[in-house]
């Protein structure tokens, strides 16, 4: 059972020292609570104080980091199902998949092509985090180093499929400092993997035919110390797939069974090769349900463009609202001429508002200003919107880059109209529909 | 030690809406385990896929779609090669062209539209209005008069006129009522509530509760719905069972991701891809999150997200 | 005659012509002669919706007869004259049915006799969604043909279906005005038999609409009662066949409306006797609760929320009234159904044009308000949406509020012909419209003379504003009934749940329990619900069974457990939109508050956005809570741990606003004066040391307190 802040705060010194980085121990004791300090952080705490913590507040499902530096990812430490209850914390991450059974060519195409998807989307750099480098020992070891060579040469963190202990330790011999995962224990060779993984230090990825023997193997390699690991849930088909990546996720957070309290590998690749579709319907529904690392066959825009979007909206903190940077946004190819039209700052507004200028055709410049990501009538009522943040807003940042004088603002705030006209005396003062959906009509016969 | 599995089960249903007639009539909800949770229980009817097509005739937009439907030459026609679409389980016809501010093609034109293509198809039939209140007020009680007797889903009762579509679909012709509503549990149970208050039966109800498409304010959609399939099962709050029903194809093809040339997105490769991708992502995590129908426009979407339905249940 | 024996005479009257005409339709065309109305599927409409048995020959109609007569009980009793009136009506069917034998065709336009079911389905949808609000049945002939004209068109004009019966088709038609469905005025047939017809549409719409079985006799009454919103208006001279017919009519729940005045005893609700015919329509429609949308508002400027935010500059202003300079007020005042005339708008005293251009001047108006649901509680309610209503009409301006307020008509609305009473349709269309639920009859009286200003503003309406005043003191938890969940945040907040109790208004400040008792009262189905106040578990921390129960509903079983009164044990949750977050600052033993509008850090440690982000989300954390301003001086302030005494800090800006109250309270409750010099703020300490010797040094009562934790 979790801990809340003021039970934590009555085990602290209750000294305010302020070691630990916080102002006070409350202050400590709360950021503890929610997870985002470890209690560790404290070095005043006593023994006794100390275990009854960690036990309480060691997360139902762990932490796990692979890669490093710009390439370092955290995975799991989850600890709600469903992203209202509190919120996601680890987004899943995507990797492409090689095998050593590809032909040179297409494997060279497959990491060209997943360098092209490279983007920005509402402050998030997007782009293909993982690959995943399947060993097929029909090909031999050879083939397979290097290939993994090659893909260790993008930068990208790797993830090695590979069940054959003396082929994993010579892969990660060439890449075990960019820490990759190596996916290849099982109930035959788990001792062996779990020595070569920590020797490493490597994250170990457990894979088994059932979720009984994926359980035990957990267990058995829990049992010699070693606990950073990721459970390859992928099974004969894509029921088993997701009836695994749900019941592992399921009995971590919900039964608090700490065995299966680790991130997930999801292989799409070995259930649905060769279909690009069904790995898009599926790369949706495991970014939904419960898995951290997705391996696809390839990673083209068509793909990333709907799924990296898709992460990025279920992985939001559901108290913290997306928002987009305050500025001038032109649409249509307006220019320093053409009608202004401001509304917020939160994403979904921004969104919605900028595509029904679109639609409309009319060249517009769309002003976004700093309004706490809410949306328009709460920002209003918590004076985030208001006559002076508006002008504001315009007079440092508008009206040196923009000659036209006529600013339309969200019919839902007409009761600024007369304010703004105070304040911004050269300006038109328009006011919009209540809805976006109105907009296009509403812009077509202003223009008319 | 061996895994020691939990199976949720729940005391409470989705309630079963049967649309359309005879052997192609087909069943939405009945379970009581979460989306694809076979492993927790049976899931009595697999989720469905319908194809939309709207009284503007084809789509000529997307290449794919185009081309699917060539040689059509009615409404009629389109609704029939739309039904026979490879994983199809119904044909959705949205009355688009009603919008007072679009085309505003009159209740008459629309209604024979209508009848049309209750003549041509023998699948079951979901017909959508043109998203302005005080039309689809007007004109899908003229609807339900033209689909007597085959038990169609009329969608597109909102909170601003449900009284007089439910009064018509639910009451006058017992058809089954579409209650739509904005992405918000407490305003999609409200208008079951009002709706039922009304008189529509509650199995006669299937909920609309929006969607977005993926990227779009998404996080939104997933909580609606698991927040509404949590309060039907877990919480046996009989005025969220109903089952739902996600017009994915409208949001998924309007996106900029969707619609943006190749020409000027060189980058980012051929629209249609995109298009396909945004709706094949956006109806997955529906169906994950709790739809029990989606409606597409791409036959390869629709192929796509009825083989993952199969695979999955 | 009393009442039960018309009736009953009436009733036999009837049935003895029906026996008779059944009997020779017999001997002219044998027994099995088939008996039906055209284009219906329910075969002889009302007597199936009643018994539940159809009727396809006169062999059946005969026996049905025999039915008929077992309601037909002789006992002086109200329900025995209701079923007589239904026997009568059943009779009447039958009479009716037998004209239509061998495909007849007994009516002529304009008369359309039975209406068949496509009419019924197309006519229904309206009547089920309000559209059509009402069905009107006028029997017989009116005073005049004018009068009976004027009748017709008052209710077609609010978008009635008016059904006629008898003489007044022949005034109808004398006049040239056109009839039909489609123009929702149908003439049924000369004979009082011919009211079946629109009994039959009620039932069939029962039957249709409202998924009655058929024989359910009283879920059918029920139904005619709760959803056919229809009564009936019968001209003089009444005989006691027209009396069974309307006893009838009122056992299906239509009230009857009669200018007899000699004839029938009254009868409340039911039988209403009025001599003025032109009283008719309002009488009608208050008597059978319909309500009627006022669409339009009739004035000579626009009205849209767009004009919301102008602002009208003295230079363009044709006249303003200044309550900060002379005497002006607005005032919502209950009054009893008979003292309000609706729509009635006064002006007394000079109207805007006789006042000279740019002037100061005195207004007053006070809406008067009836209805059976009206309570005083939502006076203040109704008054706060003045300022929006008044602003919306482009070119007048409006700021304020009760007898601070300050209105200013633009010359250009002036020009557009705008004058004083316009304000007063403004008002009554709103009002009407948006408070329908509890607002039956609405007057509005402008007063524009100095004089009358002045004495109505230090007179009546002070007192007005004083009782209210008191009244909301008085509010206490203890004093109501009942509280109010709120669940306006859940868009962004799942699970949370305000519980809003007079002293503890919504965290977000915006909602007290005068705000959620009104908005329960008009949005029944709305955020706000009923939460009684039942079981409870212990009064100190204000726990009670029902709120608990509640919580769970609301959140949709998320939370288990609030406390109203605790911020340690199962503090109730929060949104994200409070105004003001309070949390424990353990060295001191007492809470430290910050507000939205503090940018800097309290001596928890922590800034309001970190204190936020810890207790938003309707998620419970003991020792933190988020809450409105006003609730800081509430006696109910974390009660369960001794109160407001605990507060020992808050931002310098939200000590200076809540002062005044803050300290009256801390004055009753403890005898504590200047309670708020004795509170830190962030001129004083930001870090718990420095606020602890602060506290020290005022001796504040916190530090004496049991420990908090």
């Amino acid at each position: 059972m979790a801990l809340n802040g003021i039970q934590i705060f009555k085990m602290t010194p209750k000294t305010n020292c302020k070691d630990c980085g916080s102002p006070t121990c409350m202050a400590f004791s709360m950021k503890v609570a929610q997870g985002a300090v470890d209690i560790s952080a404290c070095p005043h705490m006593s023994e006794e104080a100390l275990a009854t913590l960690a036990d309480a507040t060691a997360p139902p499902m762990k932490t796990i980091k692979i890669g490093t530096g710009d390439a370092e990812y955290t995975l799991g430490g989850e600890t709600v199902l469903y992203r209202h209850d509190k919120t996601f914390v680890s987004r899943p991450r995507y990797a492409v998949g090689l095998c050593s059974c590809m032909e040179d060519a297409d494997v060279d195409a497959k990491l060209e092509g997943l360098k092209k998807v490279d983007y920005e989307r509402i402050g998030e750099k997007m782009y293909v985090e993982l690959i995943y480098v399947n060993y097929n020992p029909n090909n031999g070891q050879d083939k397979y180093l290097e290939m993994v060579k090659k893909a260790a040469a993008t930068g990208r963190t790797l993830v090695l499929g590979c069940q054959d202990e003396a082929v994993a330790k010579a892969a990660l011999d060439i890449c075990k400092d960019a820490k990759p995962v190596l996916n290849g224990a099982t109930a035959a060779n788990a001792e062996a993997m779990s020595k070569l993984a920590t020797d490493a230090g490597v994250v170990l990825g457990v894979s088994g035919a059932d979720l009984n023997e994926i359980y035990d193997t957990v267990a058995k390699i829990e049992g010699l110390g070693n606990k950073n690991l990721v459970i390859d849930v992928t099974g004969a088909d894509i029921k088993t797939t997701f009836a695994n990546a749900v019941q592992v996720r399921r009995a971590a957070i919900k039964d608090e069974d700490r065995t299966f309290g680790y991130p997930s590998i999801v292989n799409l690749s070995r259930v649905a090769g060769g279909d690009k579709y069904m790995q898009e319907a599926l790369a949706a529904l495991f970014t939904m349900k419960y898995g951290s690392i997705i391996v696809v066959d390839e990673m083209t825009y068509a793909q990333a463009l709907p799924l990296y979007g898709l992460r990025q909206n279920v992985f939001t903190d559901p108290q913290k609202p997306m928002t987009v940077e305050p500025g001038i946004y032109p649409i249509n190819g307006g220019d320093e001429n053409s009608l202004c039209l401001t509304t917020v700052d939160f994403a979904l507004t921004y969104f919605v508002v900028s595509g029904e200028l679109e639609r409309s055709g009319v060249p517009c410049n769309l002003l976004i200003s700093d309004a706490g990501g809410m949306s328009v009538l709460t920002a209003w009522a918590a004076g985030k919107l208001s006559s002076g943040t508006i002008s504001k807003f315009i007079e440092e940042q508008v009206k040196d880059k923009i000659k036209c004088r006529k600013l339309v603002i969200p019919g839902k705030v007409a009761v600024l109209k007369g304010d703004l006209e105070a304040k911004l005396p050269d300006w038109e003062i328009i006011v919009a529909p209540n809805e976006a959906v109105q907009l296009v009509k509403f812009l077509k016969e202003m223009n008319a | 030690m061996p895994f020691n599995q939990k199976p949720q089960k729940f005391n409470a249903k989705i309630n079963t809406v049967t649309i359309g007639t005879g052997d192609k009539a087909i069943a939405l909800g009945g379970e009581s385990v979460l989306p694809f949770y076979t492993f927790d229980g049976p899931i009595e009817n697999a989720p469905k896929v319908g194809v939309e097509i709207t009284d503007k005739g084809i789509d000529d937009s997307v290449p794919g779609i185009k081309a699917y439907y060539e040689g059509c030459a009615s409404v009629a026609d389109i609704a029939k090669k739309a039904s026979e679409m490879e994983g199809a389980d119904f044909v959705v016809l949205s009355l688009v062209g009603g919008d007072p501010n679009g085309d505003d093609k009159s209740v008459d034109d629309l209604v024979a539209v209508v009848k049309e293509v209750v003549a041509a198809v023998d699948c079951p039939l979901v017909v959508k209005g043109c998203a302005n209140v005080e039309k689809d007020a007007a004109l899908l009680p003229k609807v339900a008069e033209a689909c007597q007797g085959k038990n169609t889903l009329i969608m597109s009762a909102k909170e601003e006129n449900y009284k007089t579509i439910g009064a018509s679909v639910g009451l006058a012709y017992d058809l089954n009522m579409g209650a739509e509503s904005a992405v918000d549990i407490n305003l999609a149970k409200q208008l079951n509530v009002i709706s039922t208050q009304l008189g529509v039966k509650a199995d006669k109800i299937v909920m609309d509760v929006g969607t977005a498409a993926v990227g779009y304010g998404y996080e939104y959609v997933v909580s609606t719905m698991d927040r509404i399939r949590g309060a039907a099962l877990s919480q046996d709050d009989a005025t969220l069972q109903m089952p739902i029903i996600t017009p994915v194809a409208s949001d998924a093809w309007s996106v900029k991701e969707a619609v943006a040339s190749e020409e000027d997105m060189p980058e980012w490769g051929p629209a249609e891809e995109r298009g396909i991708g945004m709706e094949i992502m956006t109806a997955a995590s529906d169906l994950v999150s709790g739809s029990n129908a989606v409606i597409l426009r791409h036959p390869q979407s629709v192929a796509t997200i009825s083989k993952m339905i199969k695979e999955l249940v | 005659m009393l009442l039960f024996d018309t009736v009953f005479n009436g009733n036999d009257k009837v049935y003895a012509i029906t026996e008779e005409a059944v009997n020779a339709a017999i001997a002219q065309h044998g027994e099995d002669k088939a008996v039906s109305f055209p284009d219906t599927a329910y075969v002889l409409p009302c007597y199936y919706s009643v018994t539940g048995t159809k009727i396809t020959t006169l062999k059946e109609m005969k026996e049905a007869l025999g039915v008929i007569k077992s309601l037909m009980t002789r006992e002086r009793r109200l329900n025995d004259a209701f079923m007589s009136g239904v026997a009568t009506a059943l009779c009447a069917e039958f009479v009716e049915a037998l004209k239509y034998i061998d495909g007849a065709t007994p009516y002529e336009a304009p008369c359309a006799g039975h209406l068949p079911d496509a009419i019924i389905r197309e006519l229904g949808v309206p009547l089920v969604t309000g559209d059509i609000p009402g069905v009107a049945v006028i029997l017989g002939s009116a005073p005049s043909a004018d009068e009976g004209v004027a009748l017709v068109k008052s209710y077609q004009e609010q978008g009635m279906l008016v059904t006629l019966v008898g003489g007044i088709i022949d005034q109808v038609v004398e006049k040239g005005m056109k009839t039909g469905a489609n123009v929702r005025v149908v003439p049924l047939g000369k004979d009082v038999t011919s009211v079946i017809h629109v009994v039959s549409v009620a039932l069939r719409a029962a039957l249709i609409f409202g998924n009655i079985k058929p024989g359910d006799a009283a879920n059918l009454m029920k139904y005619t009662f709760e959803r056919v919103p229809a009564f009936v208006n019968a001209f003089k001279p009444l005989d006691d066949v027209i009396v069974a017919c309307g006893a009838g009519a009122i056992a299906l729940g239509f009230p009857v409306i009669t200018n007899d005045m000699e004839f029938t005893p009254s009868v409340p609700k039911s039988l209403i006797k009025l001599d003025d015919v032109s009283k008719f329509n309002a009488a009608s429609l208050e008597a059978r609760d319909i309500k009627i949308k006022i669409t339009h508002i009739d004035i000579p400027v626009s009205f849209a929320s767009a004009f919301e935010g102008e602002i009208i500059r003295r230079g363009d202003m044709q006249v303003e009234f200044d309550g900060s300079r002379v005497d002006c007020f607005e005032l919502v005042q209950t009054k009893e159904l008979t003292e309000v005339e609706d729509h009635k708008i006064e002006l007394i005293g000079p109207d805007i044009d006789e006042f000279e251009v740019g002037s100061k001047q005195s207004i007053g108006f006070v809406v008067e308000v009836a209805g059976k649901k009206m309570q005083t509680d939502f006076e203040p309610v109704i008054e706060r949406k003045f300022h929006s209503y008044i602003n919306c009409a482009e070119g007048i301006m409006h700021t304020g509020q009760r007898d601070m307020i300050r209105i200013r008509v633009s010359k250009e609305a002036f020009n557009a012909g705008f004058r004083a009473k316009h304000l007063g349709e403004i008002l009554y269309a709103k009002v009407k419209n948006d408070y329908e639920a509890v607002v039956d009859r609405c007057q509005v009286k402008i007063y524009t003379k100095a004089e009358d200003c002045t004495n109505l503003r230090h007179g009546l309406v002070t007192e007005m504003f004083d009782k209210r005043d008191e009244r909301l003191l008085s509010l206490t938890d203890e004093s109501v009934d009942v509280y109010y969940s709120c669940i306006l945040c859940q868009a962004f907040s799942p699970s949370h749940v305000c519980v809003v109790t007079p002293e503890r208004l919504g965290l977000c400040g915006a909602v007290s329990w005068l705000d959620a008792k009104a908005t329960n009262e008009l949005e029944p189905e709305g955020a706000c619900q009923i939460i009684t106040k039942e079981g409870v578990l212990d009064e100190k921390l204000g726990a009670y069974e029902s709120v608990n129960e509640a919580v769970k509903k609301y959140s949709m079983g998320a939370l288990e457990r609030v406390t109203l009164y605790s911020i340690m044990e199962d503090p109730m949750t929060s949104c994200g939109c409070f105004e003001c977050i309070c949390g424990i600052e353990p060295l001191s033993n007492g809470v430290a508050i910050a507000n939205r509008e503090y940018a800097g850090v309290t001596p928890l440690g922590m800034t309001f956005p970190e204190m936020a982000s810890m207790t938003g989300g309707g998620v419970q954390t003991p020792g933190f809570m988020g809450h409105g301003k006003h609730f800081i001086s509430s006696k109910k302030f974390m009660a369960a741990e001794g109160g407001l005494e605990r507060i020992v800090w808050m931002p310098k800006e939200l000590k200076e606003t809540v002062a005044e109250r803050l300290n009256a309270t801390a004055k009753e409750m403890y005898g504590i004066d200047n309670f708020t010099d004795m509170i830190g703020d962030e001129t004083i300490a930001e870090d718990p040391e420095t606020l602890f010797a602060f506290l020290q040094e005022k001796n504040h009562p916190a530090l004496s307190m049991d420990p908090l934790m």
